[in-house]
Protein backbone atom coordinates (compact mmCIF):
# COMPACT_ATOMS: atom_id res chain seq x y z
CA UNK A 1 0.00 0.00 0.00
CA UNK A 2 2.65 2.37 1.32
CA UNK A 3 4.76 1.14 -1.69
CA UNK A 4 2.02 1.79 -4.35
CA UNK A 5 1.28 5.04 -3.22
CA UNK A 6 5.34 5.88 -3.18
CA UNK A 7 5.03 5.01 -7.24
CA UNK A 8 2.15 6.84 -7.46
CA UNK A 9 4.00 9.69 -6.09
CA UNK A 10 7.21 9.25 -8.00
CA UNK A 11 4.99 8.95 -11.42
CA UNK A 12 3.31 12.49 -10.69
CA UNK A 13 6.56 14.26 -9.75
CA UNK A 14 8.53 12.54 -12.50
CA UNK A 15 5.31 14.16 -15.14
CA UNK A 16 5.98 17.74 -13.26
CA UNK A 17 9.60 17.45 -14.08
CA UNK A 18 9.07 16.22 -17.65
CA UNK A 19 6.53 19.19 -18.42
CA UNK A 20 8.72 20.92 -17.05
CA UNK A 21 11.54 20.34 -19.39
CA UNK A 22 9.62 19.30 -22.24
CA UNK A 23 7.09 22.12 -22.85
CA UNK A 24 4.58 21.04 -25.41
CA UNK A 25 4.78 23.58 -27.92
CA UNK A 26 0.95 24.87 -28.45
CA UNK A 27 0.05 25.51 -32.43
CA UNK A 28 0.04 28.71 -33.23
CA UNK A 29 -1.25 30.53 -36.74
CA UNK A 30 -0.04 33.36 -38.57
CA UNK A 31 -2.22 35.88 -40.10
CA UNK A 32 -0.45 37.89 -42.56
CA UNK A 33 -1.97 40.98 -43.71
CA UNK A 34 -0.76 43.66 -46.18
CA UNK A 35 -0.20 44.54 -50.02
CA UNK A 36 2.36 43.37 -52.88
CA UNK A 37 5.21 43.12 -51.06
CA UNK A 38 4.38 40.36 -48.91
CA UNK A 39 1.39 38.66 -50.78
CA UNK A 40 2.31 35.20 -52.19
CA UNK A 41 2.72 35.21 -56.47
CA UNK A 42 2.18 32.44 -58.79
CA UNK A 43 4.61 30.87 -60.38
CA UNK A 44 4.09 32.26 -63.51
CA UNK A 45 5.01 35.38 -62.03
CA UNK A 46 8.76 34.37 -61.28
CA UNK A 47 10.99 35.83 -59.72
CA UNK A 48 8.52 38.45 -58.65
CA UNK A 49 8.46 36.98 -54.96
CA UNK A 50 6.52 38.76 -51.66
CA UNK A 51 8.09 38.29 -48.47
CA UNK A 52 5.72 36.17 -46.80
CA UNK A 53 6.55 33.28 -49.23
CA UNK A 54 10.04 32.36 -48.19
CA UNK A 55 9.18 34.02 -44.22
CA UNK A 56 6.71 30.89 -44.08
CA UNK A 57 9.82 28.18 -44.85
CA UNK A 58 11.52 29.50 -41.53
CA UNK A 59 8.60 27.75 -39.04
CA UNK A 60 8.09 24.19 -37.62
CA UNK A 61 5.19 22.18 -37.50
CA UNK A 62 3.94 24.59 -34.58
CA UNK A 63 3.31 27.29 -36.58
CA UNK A 64 0.58 27.61 -39.95
CA UNK A 65 1.11 31.16 -41.90
CA UNK A 66 -1.92 32.21 -43.58
CA UNK A 67 -0.68 34.68 -45.89
CA UNK A 68 -3.80 37.18 -46.66
CA UNK A 69 -1.70 40.38 -48.29
CA UNK A 70 -3.10 40.93 -51.44
CA UNK A 71 -1.36 43.06 -54.15
CA UNK A 72 -2.97 46.38 -54.50
CA UNK A 73 -4.05 46.87 -51.27
CA UNK A 74 -4.18 49.85 -49.15
CA UNK A 75 -6.01 49.38 -44.96
CA UNK A 76 -9.23 51.44 -46.87
CA UNK A 77 -9.53 49.14 -49.68
CA UNK A 78 -8.64 45.34 -47.34
CA UNK A 79 -11.37 45.95 -45.13
CA UNK A 80 -13.63 47.20 -48.03
CA UNK A 81 -13.23 43.75 -49.80
CA UNK A 82 -14.17 42.08 -46.52
CA UNK A 83 -10.81 40.48 -46.45
CA UNK A 84 -10.10 41.45 -42.70
CA UNK A 85 -13.93 40.44 -42.10
CA UNK A 86 -12.95 36.52 -42.85
CA UNK A 87 -9.60 36.72 -41.10
CA UNK A 88 -10.83 38.18 -37.95
CA UNK A 89 -13.58 35.55 -38.03
CA UNK A 90 -10.99 32.46 -38.07
CA UNK A 91 -8.64 34.00 -35.32
CA UNK A 92 -8.58 31.78 -32.80
CA UNK A 93 -7.18 32.63 -29.48
CA UNK A 94 -3.15 32.62 -29.26
CA UNK A 95 -3.17 33.49 -33.05
CA UNK A 96 -0.97 36.12 -34.71
CA UNK A 97 -1.95 39.26 -37.00
CA UNK A 98 1.04 40.63 -38.90
CA UNK A 99 0.13 43.78 -40.21
CA UNK A 100 2.07 45.51 -43.01
CA UNK A 101 0.52 48.49 -45.11
CA UNK A 102 1.55 51.38 -46.27
CA UNK A 103 2.82 51.52 -50.40
CA UNK A 104 -1.03 51.95 -51.26
CA UNK A 105 -2.11 54.20 -48.41
CA UNK A 106 0.20 56.69 -49.26
CA UNK A 107 -0.10 56.25 -52.80
CA UNK A 108 -2.45 60.34 -53.62
CA UNK A 109 -2.01 59.11 -57.55
CA UNK A 110 -4.14 55.87 -57.17
CA UNK A 111 -7.36 57.30 -55.77
CA UNK A 112 -8.79 53.94 -55.94
CA UNK A 113 -6.24 52.85 -53.21
CA UNK A 114 -5.31 56.18 -51.51
CA UNK A 115 -6.29 56.25 -47.57
CA UNK A 116 -5.56 59.44 -45.75
CA UNK A 117 -3.27 59.43 -42.97
CA UNK A 118 -6.15 59.66 -40.30
CA UNK A 119 -8.27 57.02 -42.02
CA UNK A 120 -4.78 54.73 -42.12
CA UNK A 121 -4.39 55.51 -38.56
CA UNK A 122 -7.94 54.55 -37.48
CA UNK A 123 -7.84 51.24 -39.87
CA UNK A 124 -4.68 49.99 -37.75
CA UNK A 125 -6.43 50.68 -34.43
CA UNK A 126 -9.41 48.91 -36.08
CA UNK A 127 -7.00 45.62 -36.89
CA UNK A 128 -5.36 45.85 -33.75
CA UNK A 129 -8.93 46.28 -31.41
CA UNK A 130 -10.74 43.38 -32.84
CA UNK A 131 -7.68 41.12 -32.93
CA UNK A 132 -6.91 41.77 -29.21
CA UNK A 133 -11.27 41.39 -29.21
CA UNK A 134 -10.34 37.77 -30.30
CA UNK A 135 -7.27 37.36 -27.66
CA UNK A 136 -4.88 37.59 -31.09
CA UNK A 137 -1.75 38.81 -31.07
CA UNK A 138 -1.15 41.86 -33.32
CA UNK A 139 2.03 43.22 -34.74
CA UNK A 140 2.59 46.28 -36.88
CA UNK A 141 5.55 46.12 -39.37
CA UNK A 142 6.48 49.66 -40.80
CA UNK A 143 6.38 49.44 -44.38
CA UNK A 144 9.21 48.05 -46.49
CA UNK A 145 11.80 50.13 -47.98
CA UNK A 146 11.62 51.43 -51.81
CA UNK A 147 14.79 51.73 -53.65
CA UNK A 148 15.65 55.29 -53.91
CA UNK A 149 19.11 56.40 -53.63
CA UNK A 150 20.51 60.17 -53.97
CA UNK A 151 24.57 60.50 -53.74
CA UNK A 152 24.66 56.81 -53.54
CA UNK A 153 22.30 57.37 -49.87
CA UNK A 154 19.08 55.06 -49.49
CA UNK A 155 16.63 57.76 -48.97
CA UNK A 156 13.53 57.26 -46.68
CA UNK A 157 10.29 56.74 -48.80
CA UNK A 158 7.55 56.26 -46.84
CA UNK A 159 7.81 58.97 -43.91
CA UNK A 160 4.82 59.95 -43.14
CA UNK A 161 3.36 56.63 -43.09
CA UNK A 162 5.86 54.74 -41.14
CA UNK A 163 5.73 57.21 -37.99
CA UNK A 164 1.85 56.54 -37.62
CA UNK A 165 2.41 53.18 -37.41
CA UNK A 166 5.28 53.78 -35.11
CA UNK A 167 2.55 56.41 -33.38
CA UNK A 168 -0.12 53.40 -32.97
CA UNK A 169 2.09 51.02 -31.95
CA UNK A 170 2.95 53.10 -28.68
CA UNK A 171 0.06 54.39 -28.22
CA UNK A 172 -1.74 51.04 -28.27
CA UNK A 173 1.68 49.02 -26.63
CA UNK A 174 1.67 46.96 -29.71
CA UNK A 175 4.91 44.81 -30.66
CA UNK A 176 6.44 46.63 -33.51
CA UNK A 177 9.27 45.60 -36.10
CA UNK A 178 10.42 48.69 -37.89
CA UNK A 179 11.27 46.80 -41.54
CA UNK A 180 11.26 50.19 -43.03
CA UNK A 181 14.21 50.91 -40.89
CA UNK A 182 15.72 47.63 -40.96
CA UNK A 183 15.21 47.31 -45.04
CA UNK A 184 16.55 50.71 -45.48
CA UNK A 185 19.75 49.81 -43.59
CA UNK A 186 19.78 46.48 -45.62
CA UNK A 187 19.70 48.80 -49.18
CA UNK A 188 22.37 51.09 -47.94
CA UNK A 189 24.68 47.86 -46.99
CA UNK A 190 24.10 46.06 -50.20
CA UNK A 191 24.26 50.11 -52.21
CA UNK A 192 22.67 51.70 -55.33
CA UNK A 193 23.65 49.39 -57.65
CA UNK A 194 24.16 45.97 -56.27
CA UNK A 195 20.53 46.57 -54.14
CA UNK A 196 18.90 46.45 -57.73
CA UNK A 197 19.73 42.58 -57.32
CA UNK A 198 17.16 42.38 -54.59
CA UNK A 199 14.30 44.14 -56.54
CA UNK A 200 12.28 42.81 -59.98
CA UNK A 201 14.90 44.36 -61.93
CA UNK A 202 16.08 42.15 -65.47
CA UNK A 203 17.96 44.04 -67.84
CA UNK A 204 16.23 43.61 -71.73
CA UNK A 205 17.06 40.20 -73.04
CA UNK A 206 18.38 38.59 -69.27
CA UNK A 207 15.38 36.35 -69.03
CA UNK A 208 14.12 35.37 -72.19
CA UNK A 209 10.74 35.36 -70.63
CA UNK A 210 10.89 39.17 -69.96
CA UNK A 211 12.26 40.19 -73.32
CA UNK A 212 11.83 43.81 -72.53
CA UNK A 213 13.22 44.13 -69.15
CA UNK A 214 11.49 45.31 -66.26
CA UNK A 215 12.67 47.82 -63.86
CA UNK A 216 11.13 48.14 -60.69
CA UNK A 217 12.63 49.38 -57.22
CA UNK A 218 8.93 48.22 -55.21
CA UNK A 219 8.60 44.39 -55.82
CA UNK A 220 11.21 41.97 -54.61
CA UNK A 221 12.54 39.09 -56.66
CA UNK A 222 13.26 35.46 -54.67
CA UNK A 223 16.52 36.86 -53.41
CA UNK A 224 15.35 40.24 -52.25
CA UNK A 225 12.08 38.52 -50.56
CA UNK A 226 14.10 36.46 -48.44
CA UNK A 227 16.38 39.26 -47.19
CA UNK A 228 13.18 40.91 -45.93
CA UNK A 229 11.55 37.48 -44.61
CA UNK A 230 14.88 37.37 -42.59
CA UNK A 231 14.80 40.92 -41.15
CA UNK A 232 11.08 39.90 -39.94
CA UNK A 233 12.31 36.85 -38.71
CA UNK A 234 15.07 38.69 -36.92
CA UNK A 235 12.45 41.64 -35.60
CA UNK A 236 10.26 38.60 -33.85
CA UNK A 237 13.67 37.54 -31.88
CA UNK A 238 14.41 40.81 -31.09
CA UNK A 239 10.85 41.33 -29.61
CA UNK A 240 11.13 37.96 -28.03
CA UNK A 241 7.97 36.97 -28.89
CA UNK A 242 6.83 33.12 -27.95
CA UNK A 243 6.41 32.98 -31.47
CA UNK A 244 10.16 32.60 -31.83
CA UNK A 245 10.60 28.89 -30.86
CA UNK A 246 7.95 27.78 -33.70
CA UNK A 247 11.55 29.38 -35.80
CA UNK A 248 13.61 26.50 -37.38
CA UNK A 249 17.46 27.16 -36.03
CA UNK A 250 19.29 24.49 -37.24
CA UNK A 251 22.49 24.32 -35.46
CA UNK A 252 24.37 21.25 -36.69
CA UNK A 253 27.43 21.88 -38.69
CA UNK A 254 26.65 21.10 -42.59
CA UNK B 1 -7.41 10.22 -94.66
CA UNK B 2 -8.43 13.47 -93.01
CA UNK B 3 -7.74 12.17 -90.37
CA UNK B 4 -4.61 10.95 -91.22
CA UNK B 5 -3.22 14.27 -92.35
CA UNK B 6 -4.67 16.12 -88.78
CA UNK B 7 -2.41 13.14 -87.20
CA UNK B 8 0.86 14.75 -88.93
CA UNK B 9 -0.27 18.52 -88.33
CA UNK B 10 -1.38 18.76 -85.32
CA UNK B 11 0.78 16.42 -83.64
CA UNK B 12 -0.52 14.92 -80.06
CA UNK B 13 -0.84 17.72 -77.42
CA UNK B 14 1.28 15.66 -75.70
CA UNK B 15 3.38 18.01 -73.10
CA UNK B 16 7.42 17.46 -73.57
CA UNK B 17 9.30 16.61 -70.63
CA UNK B 18 12.80 17.88 -69.78
CA UNK B 19 14.50 15.93 -67.45
CA UNK B 20 17.89 17.82 -65.27
CA UNK B 21 20.35 14.72 -64.61
CA UNK B 22 23.06 16.11 -62.10
CA UNK B 23 24.73 17.43 -59.22
CA UNK B 24 23.66 19.66 -56.15
CA UNK B 25 24.84 22.91 -58.35
CA UNK B 26 21.15 21.86 -60.20
CA UNK B 27 19.47 19.97 -57.72
CA UNK B 28 16.50 20.87 -56.03
CA UNK B 29 16.89 21.48 -52.25
CA UNK B 30 14.90 20.44 -48.92
CA UNK B 31 13.26 23.32 -47.19
CA UNK B 32 16.00 23.13 -44.54
CA UNK B 33 19.26 23.54 -46.91
CA UNK B 34 17.11 27.44 -47.85
CA UNK B 35 18.51 29.83 -49.03
CA UNK B 36 20.91 27.05 -51.41
CA UNK B 37 19.29 27.02 -54.26
CA UNK B 38 19.82 24.61 -57.77
CA UNK B 39 19.76 26.20 -60.94
CA UNK B 40 17.19 23.24 -61.56
CA UNK B 41 14.35 25.10 -59.04
CA UNK B 42 14.02 28.16 -61.07
CA UNK B 43 14.45 26.50 -64.68
CA UNK B 44 11.13 24.87 -63.59
CA UNK B 45 9.14 27.99 -64.15
CA UNK B 46 10.54 29.56 -67.20
CA UNK B 47 8.18 27.53 -69.82
CA UNK B 48 4.74 27.02 -71.25
CA UNK B 49 2.20 24.87 -69.95
CA UNK B 50 3.42 22.51 -72.83
CA UNK B 51 6.70 21.64 -70.96
CA UNK B 52 7.15 19.77 -67.71
CA UNK B 53 10.85 19.69 -66.31
CA UNK B 54 11.46 16.82 -64.12
CA UNK B 55 14.47 17.61 -61.62
CA UNK B 56 16.40 14.09 -60.89
CA UNK B 57 19.69 15.71 -60.56
CA UNK B 58 21.13 14.94 -56.58
CA UNK B 59 23.37 16.31 -54.44
CA UNK B 60 26.85 14.56 -54.49
CA UNK B 61 26.37 12.64 -57.24
CA UNK B 62 28.73 11.92 -59.67
CA UNK B 63 27.81 10.45 -63.61
CA UNK B 64 29.04 7.02 -62.13
CA UNK B 65 27.36 7.02 -58.69
CA UNK B 66 24.21 8.69 -60.66
CA UNK B 67 24.39 5.63 -62.52
CA UNK B 68 25.28 2.77 -59.79
CA UNK B 69 22.11 4.32 -57.70
CA UNK B 70 19.53 3.56 -60.40
CA UNK B 71 18.93 6.82 -61.22
CA UNK B 72 19.70 7.20 -64.78
CA UNK B 73 17.50 4.14 -65.51
CA UNK B 74 14.07 4.72 -64.69
CA UNK B 75 14.83 7.87 -66.79
CA UNK B 76 15.41 6.16 -69.89
CA UNK B 77 12.53 3.80 -68.82
CA UNK B 78 10.17 6.66 -69.04
CA UNK B 79 11.84 8.72 -71.93
CA UNK B 80 9.51 10.03 -75.07
CA UNK B 81 10.13 11.12 -78.31
CA UNK B 82 11.09 14.37 -78.30
CA UNK B 83 11.53 14.83 -75.21
CA UNK B 84 15.05 16.35 -73.36
CA UNK B 85 17.78 15.20 -71.20
CA UNK B 86 19.74 18.13 -69.76
CA UNK B 87 23.01 16.39 -68.82
CA UNK B 88 25.54 18.23 -65.83
CA UNK B 89 27.86 16.41 -64.12
CA UNK B 90 31.76 17.32 -62.78
CA UNK B 91 32.12 18.60 -59.52
CA UNK B 92 31.77 15.07 -58.25
CA UNK B 93 33.03 13.68 -60.70
CA UNK B 94 36.50 15.54 -60.64
CA UNK B 95 37.76 14.87 -57.06
CA UNK B 96 40.07 12.19 -56.64
CA UNK B 97 39.57 12.30 -52.51
CA UNK B 98 35.26 12.13 -52.85
CA UNK B 99 33.97 8.71 -53.17
CA UNK B 100 32.33 9.92 -55.92
CA UNK B 101 35.49 10.05 -57.95
CA UNK B 102 35.16 9.34 -61.33
CA UNK B 103 37.99 8.85 -63.91
CA UNK B 104 38.13 10.85 -66.94
CA UNK B 105 37.68 7.87 -69.11
CA UNK B 106 34.83 6.35 -67.07
CA UNK B 107 33.03 9.91 -67.06
CA UNK B 108 33.29 10.02 -70.90
CA UNK B 109 31.85 6.69 -71.19
CA UNK B 110 28.93 7.71 -68.58
CA UNK B 111 28.32 10.61 -70.96
CA UNK B 112 28.40 9.03 -74.07
CA UNK B 113 25.95 6.26 -72.44
CA UNK B 114 23.56 9.16 -70.96
CA UNK B 115 23.52 10.17 -75.09
CA UNK B 116 23.30 7.09 -77.03
CA UNK B 117 20.49 5.64 -74.51
CA UNK B 118 18.61 8.76 -75.32
CA UNK B 119 18.86 8.80 -78.16
CA UNK B 120 17.64 5.07 -79.04
CA UNK B 121 14.41 6.49 -77.08
CA UNK B 122 14.37 9.19 -79.36
CA UNK B 123 15.10 11.87 -76.68
CA UNK B 124 17.38 14.66 -77.40
CA UNK B 125 20.84 15.11 -75.05
CA UNK B 126 22.33 18.19 -74.25
CA UNK B 127 25.10 18.16 -72.75
CA UNK B 128 26.46 21.29 -69.84
CA UNK B 129 29.68 21.95 -68.81
CA UNK B 130 29.96 22.19 -65.19
CA UNK B 131 29.09 25.36 -63.60
CA UNK B 132 31.53 27.36 -62.70
CA UNK B 133 33.06 27.87 -58.84
CA UNK B 134 33.97 31.31 -57.47
CA UNK B 135 37.65 31.32 -57.24
CA UNK B 136 39.24 34.24 -57.90
CA UNK B 137 42.90 34.69 -58.09
CA UNK B 138 44.76 37.58 -56.49
CA UNK B 139 44.70 39.73 -59.51
CA UNK B 140 40.86 39.41 -59.38
CA UNK B 141 40.29 36.92 -62.12
CA UNK B 142 38.31 33.97 -62.11
CA UNK B 143 39.88 30.78 -62.52
CA UNK B 144 38.41 27.87 -64.30
CA UNK B 145 37.90 25.05 -61.42
CA UNK B 146 36.58 22.06 -63.81
CA UNK B 147 39.54 22.60 -66.81
CA UNK B 148 39.61 18.56 -67.32
CA UNK B 149 36.05 17.86 -66.98
CA UNK B 150 34.67 20.39 -68.71
CA UNK B 151 36.92 19.33 -71.89
CA UNK B 152 35.75 15.90 -71.88
CA UNK B 153 32.59 17.25 -72.31
CA UNK B 154 33.16 19.52 -74.96
CA UNK B 155 34.89 16.33 -76.77
CA UNK B 156 32.01 13.92 -76.32
CA UNK B 157 29.62 16.82 -77.69
CA UNK B 158 31.69 17.29 -80.73
CA UNK B 159 32.19 12.82 -81.49
CA UNK B 160 28.65 12.50 -80.77
CA UNK B 161 26.95 16.16 -82.35
CA UNK B 162 25.20 16.87 -79.35
CA UNK B 163 24.34 20.23 -78.57
CA UNK B 164 26.67 22.18 -75.56
CA UNK B 165 26.05 24.32 -73.38
CA UNK B 166 29.37 25.63 -72.07
CA UNK B 167 27.94 26.85 -68.86
CA UNK B 168 30.98 26.49 -67.26
CA UNK B 169 32.56 29.62 -69.45
CA UNK B 170 29.04 31.50 -69.10
CA UNK B 171 28.68 31.91 -65.66
CA UNK B 172 32.90 32.31 -65.69
CA UNK B 173 31.91 35.53 -67.31
CA UNK B 174 29.11 36.26 -65.22
CA UNK B 175 31.22 35.74 -61.84
CA UNK B 176 33.82 38.11 -63.79
CA UNK B 177 31.69 40.69 -63.87
CA UNK B 178 29.96 40.54 -60.43
CA UNK B 179 33.87 40.14 -59.21
CA UNK B 180 35.66 38.85 -56.12
CA UNK B 181 33.32 40.98 -53.65
CA UNK B 182 29.90 40.87 -55.37
CA UNK B 183 30.03 37.52 -56.61
CA UNK B 184 29.08 36.45 -53.01
CA UNK B 185 25.69 37.50 -53.91
CA UNK B 186 25.14 34.63 -56.23
CA UNK B 187 26.58 32.25 -53.79
CA UNK B 188 25.10 31.17 -50.47
CA UNK B 189 26.91 33.32 -48.56
CA UNK B 190 25.08 34.34 -45.26
CA UNK B 191 25.72 36.39 -42.41
CA UNK B 192 26.07 34.87 -38.75
CA UNK B 193 22.34 35.57 -37.23
CA UNK B 194 21.36 36.47 -40.62
CA UNK B 195 19.66 33.09 -40.85
CA UNK B 196 17.70 30.65 -38.97
CA UNK B 197 18.82 27.43 -41.17
CA UNK B 198 22.61 29.20 -40.65
CA UNK B 199 22.84 30.46 -37.20
CA UNK B 200 26.43 30.70 -37.67
CA UNK B 201 26.59 32.21 -40.93
CA UNK B 202 27.51 30.32 -44.37
CA UNK B 203 30.59 30.43 -46.70
CA UNK B 204 29.85 28.25 -50.00
CA UNK B 205 31.80 28.81 -53.38
CA UNK B 206 30.41 25.79 -55.04
CA UNK B 207 26.28 26.15 -54.14
CA UNK B 208 23.85 29.29 -55.11
CA UNK B 209 21.45 31.90 -53.40
CA UNK B 210 17.84 32.55 -55.31
CA UNK B 211 20.00 34.86 -57.55
CA UNK B 212 22.78 33.02 -58.63
CA UNK B 213 20.61 29.65 -59.46
CA UNK B 214 18.35 32.04 -61.78
CA UNK B 215 21.06 33.53 -62.96
CA UNK B 216 22.46 30.11 -63.83
CA UNK B 217 18.55 29.15 -65.30
CA UNK B 218 18.97 32.38 -67.32
CA UNK B 219 22.28 31.32 -69.32
CA UNK B 220 20.75 27.93 -69.92
CA UNK B 221 17.50 29.35 -71.24
CA UNK B 222 19.51 32.09 -73.88
CA UNK B 223 21.99 28.88 -74.95
CA UNK B 224 18.81 26.77 -75.55
CA UNK B 225 17.76 29.88 -77.47
CA UNK B 226 20.89 30.24 -79.26
CA UNK B 227 20.99 26.36 -80.16
CA UNK B 228 18.20 27.01 -81.68
CA UNK B 229 16.47 23.64 -80.03
CA UNK B 230 12.79 23.44 -80.59
CA UNK B 231 12.25 23.84 -76.79
CA UNK B 232 13.16 27.61 -77.42
CA UNK B 233 9.59 27.83 -78.98
CA UNK B 234 7.75 26.89 -75.48
CA UNK B 235 9.92 29.37 -73.23
CA UNK B 236 7.04 31.43 -71.67
CA UNK B 237 6.61 34.96 -72.25
CA UNK B 238 5.30 37.24 -69.07
CA UNK B 239 3.74 40.23 -69.58
CA UNK B 240 4.70 43.62 -67.45
CA UNK B 241 1.73 45.08 -66.01
CA UNK B 242 1.66 48.46 -67.19
CA UNK B 243 1.25 50.85 -64.85
CA UNK B 244 -1.99 52.73 -65.00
Amino acid sequence: MIKGNFKKALFVCLLGLVSFTLPIKKHTTIWMIGDSTMCQYDSSRFPLTGWGMPFAEYFDSSVTIKNEAKGGRSTRTFIAENRWQKVVENLNEGDYVFIQFGHNDEAKNYPDRYTAPDDYRNNLIKFIRESRDKKAIPVLITPVSRRKFANGNALETHEIYSKIVHEVAEQLNVPLIDLDAMSLKLLQQFGEKNSTLLFMQLAPGENPDYPSGIHDNTHFNAYGARHIAELVLQGIENLNLDLKDGIIEIKKKR
Amino acid sequence: MLFLIMSFSLPLNKKTTVYLIGDSTMADKEVKAYPETGWGMPFHYFFDSTVLVDNRAKNGRSTRTFIEEGRWKPVVEHLNPGDYVLIQFGHNDEVPTKKSYTTPGQFTANLVKFVTESRDKKAIPVLITPVARRKFDSSGKIEETHAIYTQLVKDVAAKYHVPLIDLDAKSQELVQQFGPESSKYLYNYLLPGENPHYPEGHKDDTHFSELGARKMAEIVLSEIKNLNLELANHIRVVLVEQKK
